[in-house]
């Protein structure tokens, strides 16, 4: 059965093996090469993308002992590339089903805590209470925070899955109505499928708010 | 890219762009293990390469030519679309118009903002060209400054025989000038001890002369007789009244 989300449910594959998933790698094809000294424009573009991206979380991490963020520009790069070309037709998108974003989102959220957990409890416990709550109120902001700690990893994955998810069917429903339009109706179609693919293109945006609030749990939970 | 290479001969691409980096060549180490004939080291390509319709490359319209002309690709093109269409390999459903109307996006924003943007990127990567340039270009010329410094003061270093003659002749001058003046005080000395002895002689002289001048004199003093000292003065008396006048 053809419905609304059959592009996000294809199976193309060998026996039982999902192929489909490969287009999550896909974005490697567009990385520069950069075999001279000199750059080409894109490989310009792509460098001094990354080059922002490492100063902005650099600043963000703050004057730690080991400031690394190339795990974050990576993750900002992968994710961008899969938005980017779900765009294209006839892409699978990878990033707007909630497995790939769990399994981006958890081990890193699992693997702060645990380190923060087990190496500064004493520093995790006291950011449970917040800087100047009223003393009646602090069991209520411990539960508060405690809930909002644990939901992490769901929110940043969750988050990922639905704008992608979203945008795509838009797209996928104003493109039906297209198919079966004639006339002059169909340039203005035409015209609010630009501005919502323009929309979309903000899925970048998206990348931005899933790195920048992954830094701001590390943050918050280690460094500071 | 890797379409490019399989299609183009190296033989009708290497003078076009060897000729345009043909200096990056002369500075680099060069390792002896490679072999350059079957695997050369990539140029860098200064334009990109040509396309036709934005995105196809020339070299794939170059290859239908010897065997079909020049309508070809073209021809090409269209019956691979129409028989994808005709097939439903490619079918005509949602996604296809999604991509028509992507294309329009991207045409409309390549011919606005393609230029521009090209430009703003060229100027950028030119200017990181014109750091490296720059400093081998500043280098060299330092060093060159440094070589010409080096041959000014080799040719003031040959001055400085000159300084030398100069010096050595002052010197002698000098010397010159000490031993004339040991020669004339010389002179003098000699002059005066000659003096003094000739002022000997005369003081001499003198002396014999005086004395012999009162020796005479006091011996005639003495010669002279009481009786010739009276006639004399009887003498003198007579003269004297002689001379007096006539009327005393």
């Amino acid at each position: 059965m053809m419905d609304l989300f059959s592009s996000f449910d294809p199976s193309s594959g060998i026996m039982a093996l999902p192929l489909n998933w490969l287009s999550t790698l896909l974005g490697m094809l567009f990385l520069p090469y950069i075999l001279w000294a000199m750059p080409s424009r894109w490989s310009f573009v792509w460098a001094s993308l990354l080059d922002t991206l490492h100063k902005e979380f650099k600043i963000l991490l703050g004057k730690g002992k080991a400031t690394g963020t190339l795990m974050f520009v990576s993750l900002f790069s992968i994710i961008v590339f899969n938005n980017l070309l779900d765009l294209l037709p006839h892409i699978f998108t990878s990033t707007s089903h909630l497995t790939m974003n769990l399994s981006l989102a958890l081990p890193l959220w699992i693997s702060f805590m645990l380190f923060g957990w087990v190496n500064n409890t004493k520093h995790m416990l006291a950011h449970l209470v917040p800087l100047g709550t009223p003393g009646p109120l602090m069991p209520f902001m411990v539960l508060i925070e405690v809930t909002s700690n644990l939901i992490r990893p769901g929110t940043l994955a969750v988050r990922l899955t639905a704008n992608m998810i979203a945008g795509h069917l838009l797209l996928t429903i104003l493109s039906n109505a297209m198919v079966s339009m004639s006339g002059i109706i169909i340039l203005s179609t035409l015209l609010i499928s630009q501005i919502l693919l323009l929309l979309l293109e903000l899925a970048v945006a998206i990348i931005q708010s899933y790195v920048f609030s992954v830094l701001s749990t590390l943050y918050a939970s280690e460094v500071d | 890219m890797l379409s490019r290479l399989a299609l183009r001969s190296l033989q009708e691409a290497k003078p076009v762009l060897l000729g345009i980096r043909s200096t990056s060549s002369t500075a680099v180490n060069k390792s002896s293990e490679r072999d350059e004939v079957n695997f050369p080291h990539p140029v860098r390509p200064i334009e990109p390469g040509k396309v036709r319709m934005g995105f196809i490359p020339e070299e794939w319209f170059k290859f239908f030519y010897p065997k079909t002309g020049v309508t070809g690709p073209y021809m090409f093109g269209i019956g691979l679309t129409t028989y994808l269409c005709s097939k439903e390999i490619l079918v005509m459903e949602h996604e296809f118009y999604t991509g028509i109307t992507i294309l329009i996006m991207v045409v409309f924003a390549v011919k606005k903002f393609g230029k521009g943007v090209a430009a703003y990127l060229d100027k950028e990567i030119d200017e990181i060209e014109g750091v490296w340039v720059n400093y081998r270009k500043s280098s060299i010329d330092s060093i060159k400054k440094a070589i010409e410094e080096e041959k000014k003061s080799q040719w003031e270093a040959q001055g400085q025989s000159i300084l030398f003659d100069a010096k050595r002749e002052n010197i002698a001058i000098q010397l010159e000038t000490a031993y004339r003046e040991r020669l004339a005080n010389v002179q003098s000395e000699v002059k005066k001890r000659l003096d003094y002895q000739l002022e000997m002689a005369n003081v001499k002289t003198r002396i014999e002369q005086k004395h012999m001048v009162d020796w005479i004199v006091n011996s005639v003093r003495t010669a002279i007789t009481p009786a010739q000292e009276a006639a004399a003065l009887k003498q003198c008396f007579a003269d004297l009244k002689a001379l007096a006048p006539k009327d005393a």
